[in-house]
């Protein structure tokens, strides 16, 4: 997998919205100057907290959002500004599962339905067969008896359950590229285990990838094969899932850590303010300074680049060599 | 521990809410008791039956849902035979409760001084004005706000604030006990775990009770002392936060929890779920409500209710645990 060609490229991706600040219009930029890649078959997490970026990443990702800058491909095809046809052609390729499965079902219409209106959209079977896709999408995500199943409506099945039909219903273009919103979060702990696992088979099965967008370091760990944090619309590292935990560099990773539950470190948390990040255009320096016990002036004139501190794994602190050393000490 | 009078006494509650197609008991005889200064967790799914729970001991239930048998003691006074007066009083003077969505806990029209206020001086209208100003900033002391936002109201602030002020506010009469519920799950790691920091430390100045609900485990574990895990309306494991960080000799749901959760460091990164969903309370199954999802259920959980089997610390609700059980 490692020298594959990446499935999606997104580079300098900048998405701004237009604000009123003080009667001023102006601009903010919840996603700046953000660059990745994903190959196929790879889970990538994007982790941060909320309004960090990252479900406004997963929306221009998917296209629901035009990006205002840089550019995204996905399997060779620019789709960055592409409309009406080509974005309908664009849906087969990726496709979203989100966090509110009782939101993003339609409540009058069967489960059969709903997976059957993807099929005849983009006519991927005969009609004589389409009954037979359903049934099959059904098993795959673990819905069974199937029969029973696709006569249902929403209301007759479990937070899970329906999760799992959004899921099907992503499958049925037979995508090659998922970006999940916080899919896990409004389950039952006892239920968020079996989606993943569910996830975790598709990948293999399909050679999918994933955009896994999540606030939890620990499903991300589990799920992901690399990991990216995500802080005020820039990304603040990215290594190989375990690595990150092992190995953390960035302040704001470390505070990351420190703050979720089950993580070895105890005390006082290692942040010098709770300020939100600043998102409007024109800020300087880098979005953590405000917060960040190591900062100094350089970091809040400069913005640090995004760069490679070992094979795989990128930081953008101007300090990180110095952190690097707390790491061996500690 | 035993010597000390329990700050709260709840003995073979029952709670049900009346549907359409009858009543549903969404609390089946439970027994807990919380001593002073003690913290203990309550972990359940959604449905379990743990806000409900809560709720009937506030004496907050409303409309459909009533209490259908069993006591609930805070201090030593069975809170259903207060009237009507003398509840109102009892209530945030002994015992308060901070809810899940601060947002509509809080009133958006009136500024958080004057919520404060309004709190203190129901229960305290001897108090000058001065003296409930120095209340108040104290208070905000206390959470950690800038005593300038006494001055804000409820959406200038945001929502890790809001929550603050939420608990200054069950905590302004000093109470006995506070019922926490999921009082950071909405918000992010960072300012949950800051707020949790804050609240071990007001609770050890201030010494009061905690009963903390919550639905994430790890959380749990670090918060308390005792943890209770609710299923179905029954608390069907009574553990301790060490004895669940070693996951030996639990309840098969709860060891089905343990396994449900990926780890954050630990090596072993292999989870699974709990096969089936959270059952429906309308159509309970027979015998242990657990008996359809358990792995190791036997032909004796499908017809006959398991009582609580004492181990070392806490009990154990569960077949396997009796006597002629395999773990027993």
């Amino acid at each position: 997998m490692a020298d594959s060609e990446a499935l999606v490229k997104v580079e300098n991706l900048v998405v701004r919205f237009p604000i009123t600040d003080n009667s001023r219009r102006t601009f903010i930029r919840p996603v700046d100057q953000v660059s990745f890649e994903i190959r196929a078959g790879e889970v990538l997490a994007l982790v941060g907290e909320s309004g960090s970026g990252k479900s406004t990443i997963g929306k221009a990702l998917l296209r629901i959002l035009e990006p205002s800058e840089g550019s995204i491909v996905v399997g060779n095809k620019d789709i960055t500004h592409i409309r009406r046809r080509e974005l309908v052609e664009y849906r087969k390729l990726a496709q979203m599962i989100f966090q509110d499965p009782f939101g993003s079902l339609n409540p009058v219409k069967t489960i059969e339905q709903h997976l059957a209106f993807p099929i005849r959209k983009h006519r991927l079977a005969s009609s004589d067969s389409t009954s037979n896709l359903i049934n099959e999408l059904l098993a795959r995500v673990g819905l069974t008896p199937v029969e029973e199943t696709r006569l249902k409506f929403p209301h007759e099945l479990s937070g899970g359950q329906r999760q799992r039909v959004a899921i099907a219903r992503a499958l049925a273009v037979n995508p090659k590229f998922l970006v999940a919103d916080e899919p896990i979060s409004m389950l039952d702990v006892s239920i968020r285990a079996g989606i993943l696992r569910l996830m975790t088979q598709l990948r293999e099965d399909f050679n999918l990838a994933f955009l896994y967008i999540t606030h939890d370091l620990a499903s991300a760990r589990y799920f992901g094969n690399r990991i990216m944090v995500l802080y005020g619309g820039r990304i603040m590292e990215t290594s190989a899932s375990s690595e990150l935990i092992r190995k953390p560099l960035h302040p704001y990773t470390r505070l990351l850590l420190a703050a979720t539950p089950g993580s070895a470190m105890k005390g006082a948390l290692p942040e010098t303010s709770n300020k939100p990040p600043n998102l409007l255009e024109g800020r300087t320096g880098c979005p953590f300074a405000d917060r960040c016990p190591h900062a100094t002036d350089l970091c809040r004139d400069q913005v640090p680049e995004l760069t490679e501190f070992e094979a795989g794994h990128l930081v953008a602190c101007h300090y990180t060599n110095q952190l690097a050393e707390d790491n061996i000490r500690s | 521990m035993d010597e000390k009078t329990p700050v709260l006494e709840i003995k073979d509650l029952s709670v049900s809410y009346q549907t359409p197609s009858g009543f549903v008991e969404a609390v089946r005889g439970v027994n807990l008791t919380l001593y002073p200064e003690e913290i203990i967790g309550l972990v359940g799914e959604s449905g379990s039956g743990k806000s409900t729970m809560a709720f009937a001991v506030m004496r907050l239930l409303k409309g459909e849902a009533t209490v259908t048998g069993g006591l609930i003691k805070v201090l030593g006074k069975d809170v259903y035979s207060l009237n009507k007066k003398e509840l109102r009083l009892f209530r945030w003077d002994q015992m308060a409760m901070v809810f899940q969505s601060a947002m509509s806990a809080l009133n958006p029209v009136m500024t958080v001084e004057k919520q404060i206020f309004d709190t203190i001086l129901s229960h305290r209208p001897q108090m000058s004005r001065q003296e409930v100003r120095t209340r108040a900033e104290e208070l905000m002391d206390m959470v950690r706000i800038d005593r300038k936002h006494l001055k804000s109201f409820p959406h200038e602030l945001s929502g890790g604030m809001r929550q603050r002020i939420v608990i200054a506010i069950a905590i302004a009469l000093h109470p006995k006990m506070v019922i926490m519920d999921e009082p950071t799950t909405a918000l992010d790691v960072v300012v949950q775990r800051s707020i949790l920091n804050q609240i071990k430390e007001i609770q050890k100045t201030e010494k009061f009770s905690i009963l903390f609900i919550s639905h994430d485990f790890s959380l749990v574990a670090e918060m308390a002392t005792r943890v209770a895990i609710m299923y179905a309306g029954r608390i069907v494991e009574m553990t301790d936060s060490q004895t669940l960080k070693l996951g030996e000799r639990h309840h098969p749901y709860t060891d089905g929890l343990l396994r449900a959760i990926p780890q954050l460091t630990s090596e072993d990164v292999v989870i699974e779920g709990i096969s089936g969903n959270p059952p429906d309370l309308k159509l309970l199954p027979s015998g242990c409500a657990f008996h359809p999802r358990c792995a190791l259920a036997m032909e004796r959980c499908k017809t006959e209710m398991p009582i609580p089997h004492p181990q070392p610390i806490g009990y154990i609700e569960c077949h396997l645990y009796s006597e002629e059980g395999s773990r027993g």
